[in-house]
């Protein structure tokens, strides 16, 4: 077995290139001032505000993708409605688009300049350059993470468990509940936490339609560049471990939360 | 000196022969200059500043110059450089971009020694306003109004954003907009009001005044030649000077190091001089820059009572330390509140 030996010597050999060495370069440079010169890094008002906003926009755009994306995955492997590889192209064309044109597109129909903005603003719920905007970013720029995920396993769940269930005398609550949702958990967990990890990161659109004022709009891949900017690499890279550790725990966080609700692994 | 330099650049047939004594006259060659610059002036030099050169260039010594130009923001620019981007020539938005360049050993000559000290244009902080100046902007602190929206670029990303806090910084420790002169609590409390109207903080400058050329906001802190230029360009606004504000400068140096590496020392230096000359001056002005050479500037601008410059701030590396560095004035400004 020379040939796949060779293989997987070679495809180790590309992830660790690829992606192993410029991660450790990140964490050499996050913390070769030391522990205190990370902690003054990461400690900040202005630090924490961005963090903490990025993680909870993230945190929002990951549940209603997860609930959303679950729906059109079930819908669109389920039901044939019109239009159906319509939609279904559809769904991926966030992944396709620059996200930094996603956010003009966002602030090109719900800016102050738009009649829509304009009464958004004027009722102070205001999206664009608003935490709304950064929630309905992320929501645009990760929405095939969740779909892509559920559809297949959905595909292979059986119907007729649903049709048994229903027969039995479960109401389509209890079906869903009971019998749809055990299987399919594990996927939307791992599309979620694809979905958390890209929204950590997420850059372009934030950029347009935050606003990107400190300690209100400022999010923290935006505040990393401007920490880049300053010359501050050391900083922007502190910060970027952050980011990077809040994706790593979550990753086997989703597994145990799929395996306690009774799927497989993530 | 400078009067030297010119004789040489007008005795054109002669001088590459004395130069480059020993070696036979350069067959008719092509030369890149690779200039990188921040984005500002980028018609001016594609569109006049560098083919008038080239050709002036081409009539003196036969040789082709092609320009290879970058255009970012000034300290992306800097830092491309820096990084290893072998620039002959850098037009930057502020002095410290160019110190970054000092410090990294690029430029190693005193860049601040010919005519115009180094720099080659400028330009006024101003408050772009709707058309008509509907909300009746007049000074800085009109910016801290409640019912105005602002927008200014962040300086964490836009060094030239800082020429605005700098602006209003000057304005309050000098005794106007409203604070006594010399008191600097009371100017980072007016530059507190102002920062918290700001609804939008755009990566540059150049962003800011995009995005209020598309309606987002009432006033926009920036360059009196962003306005110019944009209403040149048929987009509805206008502009307020303050009654003070700061006379922006922005520097044009040979990276030495990169362009002894290329041979293009020669090259590089006729350029920056080039850039002095009433020719390149005019060109500036024509995009909406005020030129540093006095003679060049467009009749009419408006002038503030009290214009003043880095320098009577105290110079860059002092305001840097009081206004920009973690803890100083700004950071105390930014409103935390919701």
């Amino acid at each position: 077995m020379k040939g796949p030996l060779l293989l997987r010597l070679g495809v180790s050999t590309w992830v660790t290139a690829l992606v192993a060495l410029p991660l450790a370069v990140l964490i050499v440079r996050g913390l070769e001032g030391g522990p205190a010169a990370f902690l003054e890094a990461v400690g900040g008002q202005g630090v924490r505000d961005a963090l903490w906003l990025s993680v909870w926009t993230a945190a929002l755009a990951t549940l209603i993708n997860a609930v959303v994306g679950t729906a059109i995955a079930w819908v669109l492997v389920r039901w044939d409605v019109p239009g159906r590889r319509f939609i279904a192209a559809l769904v991926d064309l966030p992944l396709a688009i620059p996200t930094l044109v996603a956010g003009m597109l966002i602030l090109a129909m719900l800016g102050p300049q738009t009649p829509i903005g304009a009464a958004l603003s004027a009722s102070g719920a205001a999206i664009a350059f608003a935490r709304p905007g950064i929630v309905l970013a992320l929501v645009f720029v990760t929405l095939p993470f969740v779909v892509r995920a559920v559809e297949p396993v959905l595909e292979e769940l059986d119907p007729a468990e649903e049709e048994a269930a229903t027969t039995l005398g479960a109401n389509s609550r209890t079906t869903f509940l009971r019998v749809l949702l055990p299987p399919v958990l594990p996927a939307i967990a791992a599309g979620g936490v694809q979905t958390f990890a890209r929204s950590i990161a997420e850059f372009g659109s934030l950029a347009v339609v935050s606003g990107n004022i400190p300690h209100k709009t400022l999010v923290a891949p935006v505040y990393i560049l401007g920490e880049v900017e300053a010359g501050n690499t050391a900083g922007a890279a502190s910060v970027s471990l952050v980011l990077l550790a809040l994706a790593l725990v979550l990753q086997p966080l989703a597994g145990l939360l799929a395996r306690k609700a009774g799927g497989g692994r993530v | 000196m400078s009067l030297a330099a010119l004789l040489l650049l007008a005795c054109s047939e002669t001088a590459p022969v004395e130069s480059a004594s020993a070696e036979t006259a350069p067959a008719a060659r092509t030369r890149t200059l690779t200039v990188a610059a921040f984005t500002t002036p980028r018609e001016a030099y594609g569109k006049t500043i560098m083919p008038a050169f080239a050709e002036q260039w081409k009539a003196k010594t036969g040789e082709t110059v092609v320009f290879e130009a970058s255009y970012q923001g000034s300290g992306a620019q800097a830092r491309a450089v820096r990084e290893g981007l072998k620039a002959d020539v850098v037009a930057l938005s502020l002095e410290p971009d160019i110190t970054v360049l000092e410090e990294a050993g690029l430029i190693t000559h005193d860049w601040k020694a010919g005519a115009g000290e180094g720099m080659v244009t400028r330009s006024l902080a101003v408050i772009a306003v709707r058309p008509g100046n509907p909300k009746g902007m007049a000074d800085w602190s009109d910016l801290s109004r409640a019912d105005v929206d602002v927008l200014t670029p962040n300086v964490r990303t836009s060094g030239g954003a800082m020429w605005n806090v700098l602006a209003i910084w000057g304005a309050g420790t000098r005794g106007f907009s409203g604070v006594t002169a010399g008191d600097e609590q009371a100017t980072i409390d007016l530059l507190r009001g102002v920062l918290a109207r700001v609804t939008v903080m755009d990566k540059g400058a150049r962003e800011s005044i995009v995005n209020f050329e598309k309606g987002v906001g009432d006033a926009a802190i920036t360059y009196e030649n962003e306005v110019l230029v944009a209403k040149a360009s048929g987009k509805q606004m206008d502009y307020v000077v303050p009654p003070s504000t700061i006379l922006i400068e922005n520097p044009v140096a040979v990276v030495d190091t990169y362009a002894k590496a290329n041979g293009n020392e020669d090259l590089a230096r006729a350029f920056v001089a080039f850039l002095q000359t009433p020719e390149a001056q005019a060109a500036y002005a024509q995009y909406g820059l005020r030129p540093v050479d006095e003679s060049q500037a467009p009749v009419g601008l408006p002038q503030p009572t009290d214009l003043f410059t880095i320098e009577d701030l105290g110079g860059w590396g002092a305001m840097k330390t009081r206004v920009f560095d973690k803890g100083g004035a700004y950071d105390h400004a930014v409103p935390t509140g919701r």
